[in-house]
């Protein structure tokens, strides 16, 4: 009799504990639509991170909305805006599809390019619909219009970073400790023939002598499916380059790199946006090859490291969900996002957009890359190299098979080493 | 001297990645455009037998070759024997089943950036001042290998000598006895075989991404045009004439002009000459 008195009540106490959670799951869920280029990195690695973040959200009950909990649920579609040929259009019906016909409460992720973000604004202005980029899209021309325009895009944001801090803020400094260290000045800029990658390039081609750098020649552009860059790194020889700026998503980067190994090149290769040296991948792909190459990740969590206290955890969940390291350059904002809106929906009380702008402005958080606040006249996240301070991005190295964080300092976990050839 | 080196080894990757469609143009008179197609899916199965059932490189490429040479006399079997002489049809129809290869890649899981295929040799060599890798030279080698094989294939075999019957006069080949169809068959394997040998060689040398058989597919398009469709020497000269020029204007104007000038080779060439360097097409002479 005792036994079974003891089960009832195990019984009983269990169901009170799942309780809030299947209420949770039984209402209405609050619908997140993500435009997101899934057969690229940073569209497949934001939909695992976003859908990682909301099964941690609706295992923990969900979304407190007035009272009420409710879950999150996600709602993909392919934008293709990452693949050549693909007009922005096709990411313009797939927002929509999701407003109208997914019935997406927000539409957070994507879309992934620049050009198709920019064209969605004015349909997310026209649907007023809260949108939070996660991932692709750096041009600073995004949160421009929104402080230009602040009425009729308000409902758009940021949360990871730009082209722009990412130069002045990040390379810019980085490639300087770099001279500093290793008293190198000699910099060879080798981009992909794309606007984010000339702008970027361009900016740093600029700037560099400024800080006492030769910027050899001029921007070596590469159209997207080049295959050979013999020449160009014959060129950075003989020019006695020390360092290698390369910015280019397209894959054949990685021809890039291995050339560069194969060629034992005397210089330093810096991967502002270096797309397939970022996967955790890499390492076995290239066999090692890529082996010094620097990569820039955009936010830290994008690569182990111990910006804060959530970062491991988060890379420790992905991990054990994904059987994968965080894959790269929109994977720690895409998970960010679900928790920033679930706090902001919270707050507001309420899903509608006024309400919720209103709470998203006012953001102030400790993330997987830092403190979460958004600058309120352009919503763009405020970046920082400390993540006491703002979001963080992340340079790492590859060193031994690992994605070694070198800046920002505060959250370095190694130094950047010089290939074994540069120092004959 | 790195122009030369360069040249050449440029050269010769692209008459790799053509041989295989001016091959299969010349004799059977389809424009091949699963071609860039059957390439990525070669650098995949390579990859799955190697990399996924860990069965020896050597082995895992003769596999993958046997397969692929299936896969396109399979297509013709049952798909473009159907339109065969509907010039728009093939066109179409071979596009379709180049397209629906690589989506069915892309929906199976084969996206990203690292899958890769080992070089077949590691290290480099310095030649008059300019490095280049084992691989590269192997490359060089084989290519040149597979140009003088085909000459030796379709001047002193039955098999060729079938193949370039049918290629000069259709109609006369039949009349001896050549069966035309099951010819066109096995240009269709021998071209996808080439497409998937020119992918072993190629593919090490980067990584195997589905969008690579598109450019694969516009370069051998480039290259075929400006020697001439359906010769395949023609194809080779094209390369090469192509290859150079491209290094060429690397080096003295301007990287991001490289891929103009295929696309710029193929506006002057139906401009100039429709037929291309060799075509003979007009003239319905000897193609192979």
């Amino acid at each position: 009799m005792k036994t079974k008195s003891f089960f009832i009540l195990v019984i009983l106490f269990a169901s009170l504990i799942a309780l809030p959670a299947g209420l949770a799951l039984a209402a209405k869920p609050i619908v997140l639509g993500a435009p997101l280029s899934t057969a690229f990195l940073y569209g497949w690695d934001a939909e695992r991170a976003l859908t990682l973040a909301v099964e941690e959200i609706n295992a923990a009950g969900g979304v407190d909305v007035k009272g009420t909990k409710r879950p999150f649920k996600v709602e993909v579609i392919d934008t293709r805006d990452l693949e050549p040929g693909v007009p922005v259009s096709e990411a313009l019906l797939v927002v929509e599809k999701l407003i109208l016909g997914k019935n997406a409460d927000f539409i957070v992720g994507g879309p992934v390019r620049s050009e198709a973000a920019l064209a969605a604004m004015d349909l997310l202005s026209k649907y007023k619909k809260v949108s939070i980029l996660t991932t692709g899209v750096l041009t600073p021309a995004y949160h421009a219009r929104v402080a230009k325009e602040y009425d009729k895009f308000k409902y758009c944001f940021r949360i990871t970073g730009e082209a722009g801090w990412m130069v002045m803020g990040e390379m810019i400094p980085c490639l300087v400790d770099i001279g500093e260290r290793f008293g190198v000045n000699r910099l060879f800029i080798m981009i992909q023939d794309v606007a984010h990658a000339r702008g970027g390039g361009g900016l740093i081609a600029k700037t560099m002598p400024k800080k006492g750098w030769n910027v050899i020649g001029d921007l070596e552009i590469y159209p997207t499916g080049a295959s050979d860059f013999s020449m160009g790194l014959l060129k950075a020889r003989r020019e006695k380059a020390q360092v290698i700026l390369i910015w280019m998503d397209m894959p054949e980067a990685s021809i890039l790199l291995k050339q560069w190994h194969d060629m034992q090149i005397p210089a330093l290769p810096f991967g502002s946006i270096i797309n397939p040296a970022e996967q955790p991948g890499f390492w076995d792909a290239s066999e090692g090859k890529g082996e010094y190459c620097l990569a820039n990740v955009v936010n830290a969590g994008n690569a182990p490291s111990n910006a804060t206290q959530w970062t491991m955890k988060f890379v420790e969940a992905y991990k054990k969900r994904w059987n994968i390291e965080p894959e790269g350059y929109g994977t720690s904002s895409s998970y960010m996002v679900a928790y920033v809106l679930k706090d902001a929906i919270e707050r507001a009380g309420s899903l509608k957009s006024d309400a919720i702008i209103e709470a998203l402005e006012k953001t102030d958080m400790m993330g997987v890359y830092g403190r979460i606040r958004f600058d309120a006249k352009s919503h763009q996240v405020i970046p920082s190299v400390d993540p006491e301070e703002g979001a963080v991005g992340t340079i790492f190295q590859w060193q031994a098979g690992k994605r070694v964080v070198v800046f920002p300092k505060k959250i370095a976990m190694g130094e950047i080493l010089l290939p074994p050839w540069m120092k004959k | 001297m790195d122009i030369l080196i360069y040249g050449t080894i440029n050269s010769i990757a692209l008459a790799l990645m053509a041989l295989g469609f001016a091959l299969v143009y010349g004799i059977s008179r389809i424009p091949n455009f699963a071609h860039g197609a059957l390439y990525v899916i070669s650098g995949f199965v390579t990859w799955t037998f190697l990399r996924a059932l860990h069965v020896n490189y050597l082995l895992s490429i003769l596999l993958a070759m046997i397969i692929i040479g299936a896969v396109g006399a399979l297509i013709y079997q049952f798909i473009l024997i159907r339109v065969r002489g509907m010039a728009i049809s093939e066109i179409i129809a071979s596009y379709a089943i180049g397209l629906a290869i690589l989506e069915a890649l892309r929906w199976g899981g084969f996206k990203g950036m690292t899958y890769t295929l080992p070089v077949f040799v590691e290290g480099s060599v310095t030649l008059s001042g300019i490095p280049v890798d084992f691989h590269r030279l192997l490359v060089v080698g084989i290519g040149g290998a597979v140009v003088a094989f085909l000459w030796l294939f379709t001047h002193y075999t039955r098999i060729g000598l079938a193949l370039r019957g049918m290629a000069q006069d259709e109609r006369a080949a039949l009349m001896l006895g050549i069966d035309s169809d099951l010819m066109a068959v096995v240009a269709m394997a021998l071209g996808s075989m080439l497409a998937g040998l020119s992918a072993v060689l190629l593919l090490p040398l980067g990584n195997i991404v589905v969008e690579a058989g598109y450019n694969v597919l516009i370069l051998a398009i480039a290259v075929c045009i400006v020697g001439g469709l359906g010769s395949w020497m023609g194809a080779v000269l094209a390369a090469f004439l192509i290859g150079f020029a491209q290094i060429l204007t690397v080096k003295y104007l301007g990287s991001h002009y490289q891929m103009v000038v295929a696309l710029l080779a193929i506006i002057f060439t139906l401009i100039l000459r429709p037929s291309g360097l060799f075509g003979q097409q007009k003239e319905l002479e000897e193609r192979v």
